[in-house]
């Protein structure tokens, strides 16, 4: 897993924003809300949630529908919409770049956690109430069964099959999308992995530490993507 | 310098990050970014510094960012959008429903007597109702007195807009010491101004001429995006000076 780039509130007139590299996809989103919802979305006891997709090039198409749709109903049960009734949450996600050399064939989910990532921090700096935070990484399988790290997903590989899982900071799995053939031992062995890259070991807490001091999970970095945002913020406390 | 304790949405406040004056008679306040649920847990739903006031038995979750939420008593400079046979509507921020502003709100205002706004003219005001499933309402008077108290329209200058964060620091009573800001005070002694600074964001300026309008309102943006110290909110003042 590579976050190699993860900054709060790039954007200046936005209410909120965030700019992530995942896994060699590069997305920088913006949030507006509570702003006011359009009567006929207008929801009477919650916010409506709006996200729009944006491909690195072109302009959208079915496949950006359908991620719009996994990420709306997977923000909804992150974001506390009973905060703002009748309002609207607006959630803009532009892919700046994709990786130069990708697996074959190419799944439409492997966009899917850098945005995943983005709106989370973008929301993050918009300062919108959320029940927990969440780390999503993508997963790979070949035909023969080998799982492909997240590392590799950057270079050219023949995939059997293509999985992104989300868990929240507490360890519930939020959201579980695959594609291709695979049987239920691959899928859990991928789910394993998974949970490993995004939660860091579950193993004993001698383990934990040293995960620590190489801040290698997921939640780790979200965790210092937010720390460096507040220490810019309280500059003037200390200087 | 002490860590920052920084909470992420969903983490759990440990009662050891508590006020500790436990004795004191007065209930533990929580502030914006926090929530109490039954029994005793306090979560955090926002991400930022954990505050700790000790004297006021408070903790809140300082954030600088995100768009204002009216809240009833805050000091704001609302727009005049356009008006109604008894309302005024106000916008107070981008893209949101309109405040309402009552015409007769504002001191010794009668039916015959009452000033006359149109689109696009600013006011200082407090909000006198605000919650989540209404359009706030707006006021320009104390209503236990009727005296103004320095709310009204605000004739002439010009809009700046800044940080939520630094329009509380604006907003404390102790400039210098609190909010560690100097830069308002090293330019009066310069420049004759006046400004009114609004919790949603906004801060109005009004000075003899154009140049010195626009050197205080940059100076004070300079300060909020900058995150500039002490030291060198004086600097930036003796630089603005010289070029005017």
């Amino acid at each position: 897993m590579t976050v190699k780039d993860a900054s709060l509130s790039t954007l200046q007139r936005a209410d909120g924003s965030a700019k992530c590299e995942h896994d060699g996809y590069c997305v920088i989103g913006a949030v507006n809300g509570p702003i006011e919802v359009m009567r006929r979305d207008e929801l009477p006891e919650e916010a409506a949630i709006e996200i729009n997709v944006r491909p690195a090039v072109g302009v959208g198409s079915p496949t950006e529908r359908h991620l719009e749709t996994l990420l709306q109903s997977t923000l909804r049960r992150i974001i506390r919409v009973e905060t703002y009734p009748r309002t609207l949450i607006q959630i803009t996600l532009q892919v700046l770049s994709v990786p130069d050399v990708k697996p074959t064939p190419v799944s439409f989910l492997a966009v899917l956690p850098a945005l995943l990532q983005t709106s989370l921090l973008a929301l993050l700096s918009a300062s919108i109430p959320l029940t927990t935070t969440y780390t999503a990484t993508a997963c790979a399988a070949t035909s023969s069964g080998d799982l492909i790290s997240t590392m590799s997903l950057t270079s050219a590989a023949t995939l059997a099959s293509f999985h992104v899982f989300a868990f929240t900071a507490q360890g519930d799995l939020l959201l579980a999308e695959s594609e291709g053939s695979f049987d239920i031992g691959i899928w859990n062995k991928v789910y394993l992995t998974a949970e490993e890259i995004c939660r860091g070991k579950p193993t004993d807490a001698v383990e934990d530490i040293i995960m620590d001091q190489q801040g290698n999970s997921l939640q780790e970095r979200l965790q210092a993507a937010v720390q460096s945002k507040v220490e810019a913020d309280r500059r003037w406390k200390s200087s | 310098m002490t860590a920052i304790h920084v909470l992420l949405p969903g983490d759990i406040v440990q009662s050891d990050a508590l006020p500790t004056s436990r004795n004191s008679s007065k209930p533990l306040t929580l502030g914006p970014g926090l929530q109490h649920e039954l029994p005793d847990t306090i979560t955090a739903v926002l991400g930022g510094e954990l505050c700790v006031d000790e004297r006021k038995n408070a903790i809140w979750v300082e954030h600088n960012g995100g768009k204002y939420n009216p809240t009833v008593g805050d000091l704001i400079i609302a727009t005049v959008h356009h008006s109604s046979a008894d309302f005024y509507h106000c916008a107070i921020t981008p893209y949101t429903t309109f405040a309402l502003l009552p015409q007769l709100a504002f001191e010794g205002a009668t039916r015959k007597t009452r000033p006359v706004l149109t689109s696009g003219n600013l006011v200082y005001a407090r909000v006198s109702l605000a919650n989540k499933f209404m359009e706030p309402e707006l006021e320009c008077v104390q209503p236990s007195t009727g005296k103004a108290d320095g709310l009204g329209p605000l004739k002439g200058g010009m809009l700046f807009d800044i940080s939520l964060g630094m329009a509380r620091r604006l907003m404390s009573p102790k400039l210098k010491e609190q909010a560690r800001l100097i830069v308002l005070e090293e330019l009066a002694e310069r420049v004759p101004y006046e400004i009114a600074v609004g919790r949603n964001g906004k801060l109005w300026v009004n000075s003899g001429s154009v140049r010195s309008t626009l050197a205080v309102g940059k100076a004070v943006k300079e300060t909020d995006e900058k995150g500039l110290g002490i030291e060198e909110q004086r600097n930036l003042v003796k630089n603005l000076l010289k070029t005017m």
